[in-house]
């Protein structure tokens, strides 16, 4: 006979064994302010440097700007799709499948381009109408609205690629790259739900989604917050790359000053010192949100 | 109290009517040609050695599992035809499950109510009203506001019962509810399963609770290797025991 196992295993990660005294916990970041401060000091202290942030920090907003507008309409399609790739119905599977493994496998700096330079100039050329397509002309009046054109015009004209501002399109790439990460998310956190509560639902008369809106959803996301925060920093690093289609972000900012003055090292140390801090906010964020969530998990 | 629980008129015609199911998962044959009516306000037990189909057969009822031949009626719906609305079956069939299934991100009030809400369509003063009547019913009050987590087993077992009582089924389903129970919870589950046959629900139980069987179920069906051996009556078939394969079942769990 086999020796049974008295207690369960202790878990190979332990949150509650760990100390919580905070200068043990969060001394790195004690050292990171430090660190800051001192950079701040010499940044203030010295007119180049001030030159330099005052070019490169207006970039701040678009920076921000793609990230969290990507990150939205990643989300709305991460979810879409993780939906498609747990369903039975064999077309929708394939479909997804193929979309998710297509971009996770190309490199998000040619997708940047493809999109800028290929994907845009073809979806406006179906839009508008060329001298073989005969385009959508509701669609050409609604984004040429949407775009700002002047309205007295927009009867006559036809929507021209270049009235497409790159961030629009650098959105529209990441949101398409990222949303096939954030389904894989998604997917894992869907799954983590065992399938009692999808069938203690469905006995109850709720359909499919309903359940899925109301029991399934609601824990899934719950499980994978911190995942979700995560791709949020990748994403906001990743911005940098939207300075390959001139988009006035800080990476592309710092990269005129510097190539303009030849000053690379004062830009670099600009840009470096506003990613980290921007970065190490949302840690903060995803630090607290653990540790929220950890508590509630004890309060149950 | 029991104004809550929906007793249905005596009828010739069953209720739940099963006819020659069969169900294979792979090359395990679950169900063999097993038949089965339950009329309303009946309760009927179903024992049998594990992996003997019992539970296969409960879920085919509301089709969280499809019979591959064969026909199953609820009322007047073919559920496993393809053109049945499922759904609208399940709201009138309750079930509970041998692991309660609460869902855990609901206080113990948003799982009574969340299906009332969302199937139902009662607006909230109703649906709390209901969920509140049925917490009393089955002797748990207190605990209106607490999460499932912080539950005992037969606890949660009864907001389970309760949140499927709250759908006012017409029939109740019950897939071995106290076996992932310790002792000492089993009766008050049992107890509350008890008012409700006294009642006058219709019941369908998959149980190794012999006591239950005894007192309260009108029929009582034996299975094993997906065969519906024996179906009698209790008195008859644990004072009386004919089947071969009944006797030895007996033997071993009485």
């Amino acid at each position: 006979m086999a020796q049974i196992e008295p207690t369960a295993p202790r878990p190979f990660f332990d949150p509650r064994g760990v100390s919580r005294n905070i200068l043990e916990r969060r001394s790195w970041f004690l050292v990171f302010i430090a660190l800051d401060i001192f950079v701040l000091y010499g940044i203030f202290t010295s007119p180049i440097l001030i030159e330099a942030w005052n070019f490169v920090v207006v970039g701040i907003g678009v920076t921000l700007q793609i990230t969290i507008f990507s990150f939205l309409f990643s989300i709305i399609i991460g979810l879409i799709v993780a939906l498609g790739r747990i369903s039975k119905n064999i077309i929708i599977y394939n479909v997804t499948t193929l979309y998710v493994e297509l971009f996770r496998g190309l490199p998000l700096l040619v997708i940047i381009l493809i999109f800028a330079f290929v994907v845009t100039p073809a979806l406006i050329d179906v839009i508008a109408g060329t001298d073989v397509l005969p385009g959508i002309p509701f669609l050409d009046n609604l984004i040429q609205q949407m775009v700002g054109i002047n309205p007295a015009v927009i009867e006559t004209t036809s929507l021209r690629a270049r009235d497409i501002d790159p961030v629009i399109r650098i959105v529209f790439a990441f949101a398409v790259t990222y949303g096939a990460f954030m389904s894989e998310v998604f997917r894992a956190g869907i799954e983590s739900i065992g399938r009692g509560q999808m069938e203690a639902s469905r006995s109850l008369g709720m359909s499919y989604f309903e359940a899925m809106r109301h029991v399934i959803l609601p824990q899934a996301i719950r499980n994978v917050l911190p995942a979700l925060a995560n791709n949020f920093i990748l994403l906001l690093k990743d911005t940098s790359l939207a300075s390959v289609v001139a988009v006035p972000e800080i990476s592309h900012l710092t990269r005129q000053y510097a190539s303009n003055r030849f000053r690379y090292p004062e830009g670099l140390l600009i840009l470096s010192f506003i990613y980290a801090n921007l970065t190490i906010l949302m840690s903060l964020g995803v630090i607290y949100l653990e540790s929220r969530l950890q508590q509630d998990k004890h309060d149950e | 109290m029991s104004e809550l629980i929906r007793t249905l008129p005596p009828s010739d015609k069953p209720i739940i009517h099963i006819k020659d199911a069969t169900k294979t998962f792979g090359a395990v044959k679950a169900l063999r040609n097993v038949s089965l009516d339950v009329h309303a306000g009946e309760v009927v037990v179903i024992i049998g050695p594990s992996g003997s189909g019992k539970s296969t057969l409960l879920r085919c009822i509301n089709r969280l599992e499809t019979v591959n031949s064969g026909e199953i009626w609820v009322e007047d719906v073919q559920v496993n035809s393809k053109n049945c609305d499922i759904n609208r079956v399940r709201e009138e069939v309750g079930m509970v499950f041998q692991q309660f299934n609460l869902f855990p991100n609901l206080s113990v009030m948003g799982n009574l109510m969340l299906a009332q809400t969302v199937v139902r369509k009662r607006n909230r003063a109703e649906s709390e009203h209901i969920a509140r009547r049925l917490l009393d019913k089955v002797g748990i009050p207190e605990k209106a506001d607490v999460f499932p987590t912080k539950l005992s087993g037969g606890q949660q077992q009864r907001v389970a019962i309760a949140r499927a009582l709250a759908m006012n089924p017409k029939i109740m389903l019950f897939d071995e509810p106290t076996s992932a129970l310790d002792p000492e919870m089993i009766k008050e589950v049992l107890d509350v399963m008890l008012d409700l046959a006294k009642e006058g629900m219709t019941m369908v139980v998959v149980t190794h609770e012999m006591g239950f069987a005894r007192a309260a179920a009108n029929k009582i069906v034996f299975m094993d290797h997906g065969e519906k051996i024996v179906e009698t009556t209790p008195a008859d078939l644990f004072d009386n025991p004919q089947h071969e394969r009944l006797k030895q079942f007996l033997g071993k769990i009485l």
